[in-house]
Parts: structure tokens; sequence; C-alpha cells
């Protein structure tokens, strides 16, 4: 049986702004085991980040976590205290962002900030946290890291910071990564050489993964399971195959639908109409309602998660076919 | 022989290079050296046909861009030269050059960065054919009404501002300020990258709907090669400031000659594929700065040889309409491993 790692119930992370509550995040669970890679998709402003933020303590007023439950291999973490939840990050749970200058001072040699990173959550030597800090380097590809550890980050392209990112996120060899679309920003052929090196970790270390991204196509590489997020909940989720091949959401079928693929010349593409929902005029019952060539009057009362945590999807006329390529 | 549209003559552009955050706080604090000259473009050649929709792919930083400013006529040329209709843009004068220049229009990646925020959208849709007398000024309304409701705006929100607007309107707004002084040639500028998955589609069927009934030539350029493959007749790959190879959409997906364009479409994350094993170019893309000697591709390439060292393959016509810059074969490249025994037949001459 594979260990839980992480398990969420019913999150609400919620922002009081001055022209009213944005539910960011309303009502979301997730399940992560062991060695597990999870993939979270969905448009932007669907609460993919802010899902992620949560999890870490990281939510900036005017946002909070509202309510709901974050167990942790067993810990809650919405009771745990600052300093615990800072004791945690970037040891037992790191998180790896979009933009590595998030994670990176440029005015530090890279190995410099490694070390400090090893020694703020281990009692070790400066030489020894050197070695973790160059081993980490060598172990997400980056070639030499004897004598790239004292380079600057402006010395590095945009893929190499990355993988100084994910050194980083991997010193304390952490039981939980949550990456943010970090590799929205670069070129397939460095894209692919990440996910390997990720794919390569997770499998080797046995940490759960939580791979944000908006790309459905990675996520189907990547990933053993998927939930799709629309306005802040998970419509969908499942393993790759029963949410890429036998969608049940009618979001998550546009969304397959409307990507071109080799048959698709010279028709027009299937396209969602409409504009996702701003955050504060999400309409009443199903959110997805005024896009959906399925809804009934039925949706405009909301509709629960039918299925469990492995399989599950929210909506009253759930497709329930095969998608013919 | 028709006359290309565009024609593109061994264009070179050299850039003093630009810096980023990381690099400017470096500098500053004496860490790093002032920038030297990017090596954009690198004597590239290319036709455009009118009507033709041509697809430009390549990694971040090859040129793409640039090219397509060069083609726009936005940006000078270090060397060589850009022809419009068989007529050398540089050399254009007065009336030509801004009708020229009004010809082509370019459509950017974010539609929000490129509308002026305290304008409202009928302002800016309708600024450039009034300045320019596109249509007299009374007709001016009319006109940015048909322009909304041919990309799909409803003309009742011409008096909102941009920011009022979703991502996908705002570059529906961005199309419609472009068409308005009627272009024949539209440079698509990773026009869709920005916009979610299930907009990307909407934009998309409105730029091969307005090239049907415009009879527009685009140039798409785009790092999405499903996208490209969808909408383009052509497509032509670039490496640091290079064409590597140029072919019709089918034949360059199912017979890349150039092992960059092998690897690039064997790495694109596909939803059909799963748990797929990545990689497979090791390396770093190099830098503009000093791109390496001889095939630019030769640091990361298997199949790299000597001569790849230190001479430049020539880009050459390996196939009817297919092009290619690499050693291999007597420089017609190779195609992959899978399809070679099947075709090897119908390709040697
Ligand atoms: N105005 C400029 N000044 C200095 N360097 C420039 C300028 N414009 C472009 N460059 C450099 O020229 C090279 C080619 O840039 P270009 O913008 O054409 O790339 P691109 O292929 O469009 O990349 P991307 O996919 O990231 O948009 C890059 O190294 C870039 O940094
Ligand atoms: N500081 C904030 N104040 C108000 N709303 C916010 C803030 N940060 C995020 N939001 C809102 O929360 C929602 C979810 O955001 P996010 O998690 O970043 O989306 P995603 O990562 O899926 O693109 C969006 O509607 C966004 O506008
Ligand atoms: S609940 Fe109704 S409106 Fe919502 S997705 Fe299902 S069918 Fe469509
Ligand atoms: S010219 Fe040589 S290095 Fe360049 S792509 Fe061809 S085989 Fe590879
Ligand atoms: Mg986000
Ligand atoms: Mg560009």
């Amino acid at each position: 049986m594979s260990e839980t790692l992480l398990e969420v119930r019913n999150l609400k992370t919620w922002f009081e702004t001055p022209k009213g509550t944005v539910k960011a995040v309303d009502g979301v669970d997730l399940t992560l085991n062991r060695g597990e890679i999870l993939g979270l998709v969905g448009e932007s402003g669907s609460g993919k980040s802010i899902t992620g933020f949560s999890l870490l303590g990281l939510v900036d007023p005017p946002g909070k976590v509202v309510e709901g439950s974050i167990l942790f291999k067993g810990e809650d973490l919405r009771a745990a205290s600052n300093k615990r939840l800072q004791a945690l990050r970037g040891d037992r749970i790191a998180m790896i962002f979009q933009d590595p200058m998030m994670t990176l001072n440029p005015v530090l040699r890279i190995g410099t900030q490694m070390i400090e990173t090893v020694r703020a959550h281990a009692n070790v030597s400066k030489a020894e946290a050197r070695a973790m800090a160059r081993d980490a380097l060598g172990m997400v590809g980056i070639p030499r890291p004897e004598e790239r550890i004292d380079a600057y980050p402006h010395e590095f392209s945009g893929g190499m910071r990355q993988r100084v990112a994910i050194a980083i996120a991997l010193l304390h060899k952490p039981d939980l990564i949550i990456a943010d679309e970090p590799t929205t920003a670069l070129d397939v052929t460095i894209q692919s050489q990440i996910l390997s090196e990720v794919q390569k970790l997770t499998r080797e270390m046995g940490m759960g993964l939580i791979w944000i991204s908006h790309d459905l196509g990675v996520v189907a590489e990547l990933a053993q399971n998927v939930a799709v997020m629309y306005a802040g909940r998970i419509v969908e989720r499942g393993t790759v195959d029963q949410v890429l091949d036998t969608p049940m959401h009618p979001y998550t079928r546009g969304l397959i639908d409307s990507l071109p693929m080799e048959n698709d010349r010279g028709q027009p593409l299937k396209q969602i109409p409409g504009n996702a929902p701003p955050p504060l005029g999400r309409p009443e019952g199903c959110p997805f309602r005024p896009r959906c060539g399925f809804a009934t009057d039925a949706c405009l009362s909301e509709p629960s998660e039918t299925g469990d945590l492995s399989r599950g999807w929210r909506c009253f006329h759930p497709l329930a076919q095969e998608v013919t390529a | 022989m028709n006359q290309p549209l565009i024609k593109v003559d061994t264009v070179t552009k050299h850039f003093v290079r630009k810096t980023d955050v990381a690099e400017r706080i470096a500098i500053r604090a004496g860490l790093a050296e002032e920038p030297k000259i990017v090596h954009a473009l690198d004597e590239v050649s290319l036709e455009i046909a009118k009507g033709e929709v041509v697809g430009l792919v390549g990694e971040s930083g090859c040129g793409k861009s640039t090219l397509g400013r060069v083609v726009a006529g936005m940006l000078p040329v270090t060397a060589g030269s850009v022809a419009r209709d068989g007529q050398d843009i540089a050399t254009l004068k007065g009336r030509a050059a801004k009708a020229n220049r009004l010809a082509t229009q370019i459509i950017f990646q974010d539609p929000m960065s490129s509308l002026n925020p305290r304008k409202k959208v009928g302002e800016i849709i309708g600024e450039a054919p009034r300045l320019h007398g596109i249509v007299p000024r009374g007709e001016v309304p009319a006109l940015v009404e048909k322009l909304m409701g041919q990309v799909g705006l409803d003309p009742a929100m011409v008096n909102r501002y941009p920011h009022q607007f979703s991502g996908g309107q705002r570059q529906r707004i961005g199309i419609a300020r472009a068409l308005a002084v009627n272009p024949d040639f539209l440079v698509c500028d990773e026009s869709i990258a920005a916009l979610d998955v299930s907009i990307q589609a909407q934009v998309i069927n409105l730029l091969v709907q307005l090239k049907k009934d415009l009879g527009l030539t685009l140039l798409f350029i785009s790092h999405d090669l499903s996208v490209v493959r969808y909408i383009s007749d052509r497509v032509v790959i670039m490496y640091l400031g290079r064409v590597v190879e140029s072919a019709p959409t089918d034949q360059i997906f199912d017979r890349p000659r150039h092992p960059y364009t092998q690897a690039l479409l064997e790495e694109i994350p596909r939803i059909d594929r799963r748990g797929h094993r990545f990689n497979t170019v090791k390396g770093e893309i190099p830098s503009p700065v000093n791109p390496p000697k001889g095939c630019h591709f030769h640091p990361r390439c298997p199949f790299a040889m000597d001569i790849c060292r230190q001479e430049r393959p020539p880009l050459v016509t390996a196939e009817t309409g297919h092009t290619v810059a690499c050693h291999l074969n007597a420089g017609t490249g190779q195609l992959p491993a899978t399809t070679e025994q099947q075709t090897q037949q119908g390709v040697t001459q």
C-alpha cells in the first residue's frame, strides 16, 4: 500500500477585497501519496497557485485560509505555528516557482545560497554543506557542478537557473514538492530535460510532487494523476488515462477537444465559447454553466462531487464517453 | 514563376545585447561585464508567397521576433535586404514607404501592454484609420463597428477600456486595430501564447477565418508546434539566428531532415503520450553573443562530424520545396530513423 503524504479537505482560501470576497480556492480536496506526481491544471485565475501557496502557509493578506484542513504526514498544518511552518518549508516541503529568480538572489554565488539553505535546516559544517550543494547540482544535470557552484545566477541561462532552483528545493530531500509552472517559460528541449530529471528524482527519492501547469501535454506525459480546477474548485480528478481519455466534465472535454490535433487541419477548431467568469462575478450554480453546451435547469444549483478522491467530478450531466481523436 | 510577396535576402541583424534583471544587478555590483554584440539574425533568407501562412518556430532568443520586425520594416537590417513585391523596402520613400508600413501589421503576444489603457476601445481601433485618412472622418465609427463585428466583439462595448476585457477579448481588439488599416500581411508574434487553452482555439479560428475572408498572408511565429501545424502551409525552423529547415507543413512533420527539427518534434509534450521518457537533446542552447563555429547546433547534435565544427552548412534544397542546412548526406540532412527505410527510395535522385 502506498503511504499517504498529504490530505487536504475542503480547503478555502479567500481574499477580502474592497469590492467583495474573492473565493480563490473554494473547497478543494486533495490526496497525494509518496512517489506520486499529481498534475494540477486549469486556466489562469482558477486557483492553482493559491492552492499551492495555501499548503505552504504562504498566502499573503488580504488572503487567508478560512476553512478546511491540511494534513501533512498526519500533522495538521493549519494548526502549526509560523515557526513550525518555516522549519518544514525548504526542509520537508519545498516549492518551485515559474520564475527561478523568486528563489535565487542575484548578487550571491549559487554555492553561497545553497550552503545557507542547507545550514538553515541541518547541523552540518560548511564543507559538508558545500558537498551536498554540489551533489544536488549534479543531480539536476548541471555540468561540472564543482566549478559552476561558484557562479552567479546571471551567468546561467534561464533553464540552468531553473535547475538550480530545483536543486535548492531538493537539498533536504523533501517529502513533498509543489512546482508552480516551473517549465512554462522554458524552451521545449530544455523543458524536456528538466521533466526527465524530475521524473527520475521522484521515482528514486519517493517524494510526492504536485505539478501545477496549464499544459495538458506536459501533465499527460509526466503525471500519474490529474486534477482539473475551474473557478476555485476541482471539477474533475482521476488518473491521467481516466481524465484525458474519458473526461466526465464538459470543461475537461472542451479543453481536450480545443487542442489542435493532426487531423484538424482545414476545419475550425472546437472551441469553448465565452470566458472564465471573473472572480467576483461567478454565476450561481455550476460556474461553468454559461459556457456549457450540456447545461439544464438542474445546473442552476451547485453540483457536488460525484465519485471519490481517486476518480470524481462535479457535474449534473457527466459525459461518460470516450474522446475519439 | 510568381513573385513572392516578401523576399528576405541574406539578412543579418546585430544588436548590443539586452540585459535581464539578474544581469543588470550584477553589472551594477561589478560582478559582470557590460554587454556585447548579439547576432540575432545571421544571413537569413526566406520567401513568403501571397496568401501563404508560414509558421516560424524556434527556441527563445533564436531571432523569430527580430525576423518578424525586420520583415515588417520596423527594424533596419545590418546587412542584406527585405523586398516586398520585388521592391527593396529600405529604398521606399514618402507615400510608398507609408503604404508599405501600413500593409504589414504585427500582432503581439501581450495584448494588454500593446493597448493604451486610457483609451476607449473605439478610439484604439479608430485611431489609425482616422490618422491615415483610410476612410473619411465621419465614417470612422461605422468602420470601427464593422471591425469589432469582424473580430467577434460586441460593438456595444465600443466605449469600454481595455482593462474591462478578458485576455482573449483584448487580443481581438489588437487584431481589429491591425486590420483597421487594410493590411494584406500580418505578422503574428506569439499572438496566442498568453491566452488560456480554452481561449486559444477561439483566436486561432478567428485568424483563419479572417485570412480566408480578407485574403491575408500570415507569418505565424509560435513555439507551439501543434498550433503551427494546424495553421501553417509551410513551416520554417530557426536555430540561433539561422534558418535550419523549411518545408510544407506535412512534409516537415512527417519527414523532418534536420537533427534539431527532429529533436524538437520528438519532445513536444502531447496529450496522447503517457509516462513519456523525456530528454533526447542534451546541453544548453548556446548564446547568440558568441555562437559556436560551423553548424550552430553541433555542440548538441548527436551526429556532429568534424566538418560541422568548422563549416556552416548551407541551406540547400533536398526535395522540392524542402530546404535544410545540415552537412549529413551531402548537405540534405537525414530522415528520422523510423521512416528512413520506407522512404529512402523516393528521395534519392
Ligand atoms: N533591441 C534589442 N537589443 C538588444 N538585443 C536584442 C534586441 N532585440 C532582440 N535582441 C536579442 O536578439 C536575439 C534574438 O531575439 P528575438 O527577440 O528575435 O528572439 P525570439 O526568437 O523572438 O525569442 P522569444 O521566443 O523569446 O520571443 C536575442 O538574443 C535577444 O536577446
Ligand atoms: N492578492 C490577491 N488579492 C485578490 N485576489 C487575488 C490575490 N491573489 C490572487 N487572487 C485571485 O485568486 C484567484 C486564483 O488565483 P491563482 O491561484 O493565482 O490562479 P492560477 O494560479 O490558477 O492562475 C484569481 O481570481 C486571482 O485574481
Ligand atoms: S453541471 Fe451542468 S453546467 Fe455544469 S458542467 Fe455539468 S452540465 Fe455543464
Ligand atoms: S550540420 Fe552537423 S552538427 Fe549540424 S545538424 Fe547536421 S550533423 Fe548535426
Ligand atoms: Mg498561477
Ligand atoms: Mg519573440
